[in-house]
């Protein structure tokens, strides 16, 4: 257990760089995909829902201390996300939640769920629009991340190797 | 007892973890400000920066062809600029000299790359690769050749994160350069806006919005952006103006740091100034 928890934070390192240098290149009118959401619902669905609680705390931390984005909204958001995705895990269903069009389902969730919490945390104003906030922060990035994702599925074996 | 507590762990632990999970995050929100948080971030971002510099690099070398071409052009239009300010600084120099202004301007600039970027919609950051060895320090505005692009958040040895104005924690005291209003600007997650505005205030779409001398963080007029218009709030006797930025913050990619950080003398004869009618 504690070598698959340290084997994902070794790959999260690069997807985090990843995420703060490519991913921007790619954003759409300032919509960006969110690759760790994408790393952190394939570990929750494989490795269970106590392990994508943890690790969202632990890539939720990461995130915030070197992006500089207020300490504690990644943390919250990335937690809660992985607690959401560990309902998806069963030993039975892997391989059915693994496939292209339901992992991208388990995702978009995932990411609402995420984008949600994460602008509560950090820019409630009661003075602004909701549903627009709502849409243009969780609905759009949770929908690109979903896309994003069933590209990613395709290429990662269904047998667990990272 | 035990059992039931091994019982109530068996069949709960998930939820039990979540739940100290949780508190533990809002408990580490609660600490943002802390200096000793202040410093496990300046050093995880510093060592984690120089990582992403790298990368950031190999990227940013197919675009220096287009850029440099984009530069020729620019370069082209300012040497014009410049002729045309050159006799206006004459005519200004000759004015000031007859007022005995105090010359303000001249500025020293750091330039720095944009080694990586937080596009989140509502806290805007992007990081530096310049730090305290250059002299940077909190506060300190970042500016593009368009205009305000942020101001310097955190700082590390080589590094520096600055949130851009599309960060709702940013608040910066801006003025409308024709009708010389004041207002306090901030990303309210959708769009920057110029909040209570008096609604017996001129400023009119299209009018340039620059930062204010009142402002602390940027002490002399700035480019920030244009107004486009009222969010016609119908009660009360305050508007709001939309601005729209000059910086394109999703394709910034070189700044400059202007080496300056508010005034400490200003700062406290303003702070005894409150004291003394307290």
């Amino acid at each position: 257990m504690k070598i698959n928890y340290i084997i994902s934070i070794l790959i999260f390192i690069p997807v985090l760089i990843i995420q703060t240098t490519v991913i921007p290149l790619v954003s759409i009118d300032q919509v960006v995909p969110d690759l760790i959401l994408i790393l952190l619902v394939y570990y929750s669905v494989t490795e269970g829902q106590i392990y994508g609680t943890v690790l969202g705390f632990i890539y939720g931390f990461f995130f915030d201390i070197v992006t500089g984005s207020l300490l504690g909204s990644t943390i919250i958001a990335k937690t809660v996300a992985g607690f959401v995705a560990g309902y998806f895990s069963s030993e039975n269903k892997i391989d059915i939640y693994l496939m292209f069009f339901n992992f991208g389902l388990i995702v978009f969730l995932c990411a609402l769920i995420d984008q949600i919490i994460y602008s509560f945390f950090s820019a409630f104003d009661i003075s602004s629009n909701i549903f627009l906030i709502f849409f243009q922060n969780a609905f759009l990035p949770a929908f690109y991340t979903a896309l994003l994702s069933m590209i990613v599925i395709i290429f990662v074996p269904k047998k667990r190797i990272l | 007892m035990l059992r039931f507590l091994n019982s109530f762990w068996y069949n709960f632990k998930e939820y039990i973890i979540l739940t100290v999970l949780v508190v533990l995050s809002l408990f580490i929100i609660s600490q943002n400000h802390s200096p000793a948080v202040q410093r496990v971030r300046a050093i995880a971002f510093g060592a984690f920066a120089s990582v992403t510099s790298v990368v950031s690099d190999i990227f940013n070398i197919k675009s220096l062809k287009k850029e440099n071409e984009l530069l020729r052009e620019t370069n082209a239009k300012l040497m014009l600029q410049l002729s045309k300010l050159r006799e206006a600084a004459i005519i200004n120099e000759e004015l000031k000299n007859l007022l005995a202004l105090k010359d303000t301007s001249g500025y020293p600039l750091i330039p720095a790359n944009v080694i990586s970027k937080s596009l989140s919609r509502i806290q805007g950051t992007i990081t530096l690769n310049v730090g305290k060895s250059d002299s940077v320090k909190v506060g300190m505005p970042v500016i593009t050749d368009k205009g305000l692009a942020g101001i310097i958040y955190s700082v590390s040895n080589n590094y520096s994160i600055a949130r851009t104005l599309q960060n709702v924690d940013l608040k910066i005291t801006v003025k409308d350069e024709r009708t010389r209003e004041n207002g306090l600007m901030k990303w309210n997650g959708e769009n920057l806006v110029i909040i209570n505005v008096p609604k017996t205030f001129q400023i009119k779409k299209g009018d340039r919005i620059v930062t204010s001398e009142l402002s602390s963080l940027v002490p002399f007029p700035i480019p920030v952006g244009v107004a486009a218009g009222s969010n016609n709030i119908e009660t009360g006797i305050f508007n709001e103006i939309n601005v729209v930025p000059f910086v394109d913050f999703a394709k910034v990619e070189n700044v400059f740091v202007l080496k300056t950080v508010a005034s400490k003398e200003i700062d406290s004869l303003e702070l005894n100034f409150l004291k003394k009618f307290q």
